[in-house]
């Protein structure tokens, strides 16, 4: 079973992310994000189960909370962006 | 003590205040800058305060920035709106805190609305400055000398009608009357965290509608490779480490207000001030008192101000003297030369501050001396 990342800029947004998901019913918790996943040197994001991905970031977009991008850390330890 | 001198700061704060700031200095790390345990309760203690304050002022919790006090929240809100030589408009019983940065900028400042008490005189002077046309507005909600309530709903609608940005500076209201960043639709709202939230000395908040321009460059935690400060509140105008006990025991401050409600409070100031006005008048002290009245009053004791501070701080009863940092706002009631003594009433206002108050005071008659 997969992790996803969804990577926020600041601890602020990802505080709001946080408390998004948690009127939604979906679990989550906020932690700095991987050097390599944040472009603009650092930054925050939100690690979720695979089943709550697609609506974590419907939740998101709706509540217009601003998020950067998802990665799907797979089986194999492998990390990759996806799109949703 | 019997302490009247809340215009400054508060200083009896609940005990929860104290309690929430030990907390946080025993177990808060640097928040938004770390992942470990210490860092993440840091930025729950910050990010609590921001939902209080904004829920309180009406406005996204993102909007909410930290400063230090209300003078250094004017400061931003000013130098994102003003350039040199913008015309700015004020009314005439601003702070230094307003008038001081708008000096520094150079610029162009008008002066509207110069009568204690009367806001038809303050509509209208206002409404005229506005037509002549102004750059800005920066107007203070409650005169921080006098007490007088500015008819800000009214100024904020005309600002908007005319498309001028403006600024409000809540450092006497902020606790005690109702604000809203949303309603009234300002570009900026200022306030303290030490006065009526009763959080420690050292915070405030500045309410942003705008992308303020930041006072301070430096870390956020945040978009580090890039050397320009976030194109977002609240880390653009958060440079730095914040004050997590300070932020702390000012959301103990926010919460005890949710739960004492801000309406209760501001309505026993007013009744005590509204007490002590007509006491002192009877006693034949001249006061400066009339509508439109928040929990502060000036008067006039037959001597210097500051001596007559003295003798009642010799009874225990601690007032402020002077020009209380506002010399417009002296200048627009006529006691520039004089100052005045003020009292300020705070949440735990009562019927015995006030009788020991004018107890104190009646050793300022000439014949009790």
């Amino acid at each position: 079973m997969g992790i996803y990342f969804i990577t926020v800029r600041s601890v602020t947004v990802g505080q709001q992310a946080e408390n998004v998901m948690r009127k939604g019913g979906i679990s989550c918790s906020l932690q700095r994000t991987p050097k390599w996943m944040e472009e603009q040197g650092c930054g925050y994001c939100l690690r979720l189960r695979t089943a709550d991905v697609t609506p974590a970031v419907q939740l998101l977009r709706v509540a217009q909370v601003p998020f950067r991008r998802v990665y799907e850390q797979g089986s194999d330890g492998e990390v990759r962006e996806v799109r949703l | 003590m019997i302490y009247l001198d809340n215009g400054a700061t508060s200083m009896h704060k609940p005990a929860a205040v104290g309690r929430a700031m030990m907390d946080a200095l025993k177990s808060c790390a640097n928040p938004g800058r770390s992942g470990h345990d210490a860092s993440m309760k840091a930025a729950n203690v910050v990010y609590h305060c921001r939902e209080l304050a904004a829920g309180m002022f009406d406005c996204d919790p993102d909007r909410v920035v930290f400063t230090s006090n209300c003078t250094h929240g004017l400061n931003i809100a000013v130098r994102t709106l003003v350039k040199p030589g913008s015309r700015v408009l004020i009314s005439g019983f601003e702070h230094n805190a307003v008038t001081r940065p708008l000096h520094a900028l150079g610029a162009n400042i008008r002066v509207a609305g110069r009568k204690l008490f009367d806001w038809d005189d303050t509509l209208e002077d206002f409404f005229q400055a506005l037509r002549e046309g102004v750059d800005a507005a920066v107007f203070t909600h409650v005169s921080n000398v006098f007490g007088y309530i500015l008819p800000v709903e009214q100024m904020a609608a005309l600002c908007r009608e005319r498309g001028v940005p403006f600024v409000i500076d809540a450092a006497q209201s902020a606790g005690a009357l109702p604000v809203s960043l949303k309603g009234l639709g300002a570009d900026f709202i200022a306030m303290p965290g030490h006065k009526g939230l009763l959080g420690p000395q050292g915070t405030g908040l500045l309410l942003c509608a705008k992308l303020p321009r930041p006072l301070l460059y430096g870390g956020t935690g945040s978009e580090s490779a890039a050397q320009d400060m976030p194109g977002y509140t609240p880390e653009r105008a958060e440079a730095g480490t914040l004050n997590v006990p300070g932020i702390a025991g000012l959301a103990a401050g926010i919460q005890y207000l949710k739960q004492e409600g801000i309406e209760a409070i501001g309505a026993r100031e007013r009744k005590q001030t509204e007490f002590c006005a007509r006491m002192l008048n009877k006693m034949g002290i001249t006061v400066f008192t009339g509508p439109h009245q928040a929990g502060t009053l000036s008067f006039l004791p037959e001597m210097d101000c500051e001596i007559a501070a003295q003798i009642l701080a010799r009874q225990n009863v601690a007032v402020r003297a002077g020009l209380h940092c506002a010399p417009l706002a002296h200048e627009s009631a006529g006691t520039l030369s004089t100052g005045t003594v003020r009292i300020s009433f705070g949440h735990d206002a009562g019927q015995t501050q006030s009788r020991e108050f004018l107890k104190a005071a009646a050793k300022l008659m000439p014949a009790n001396l």
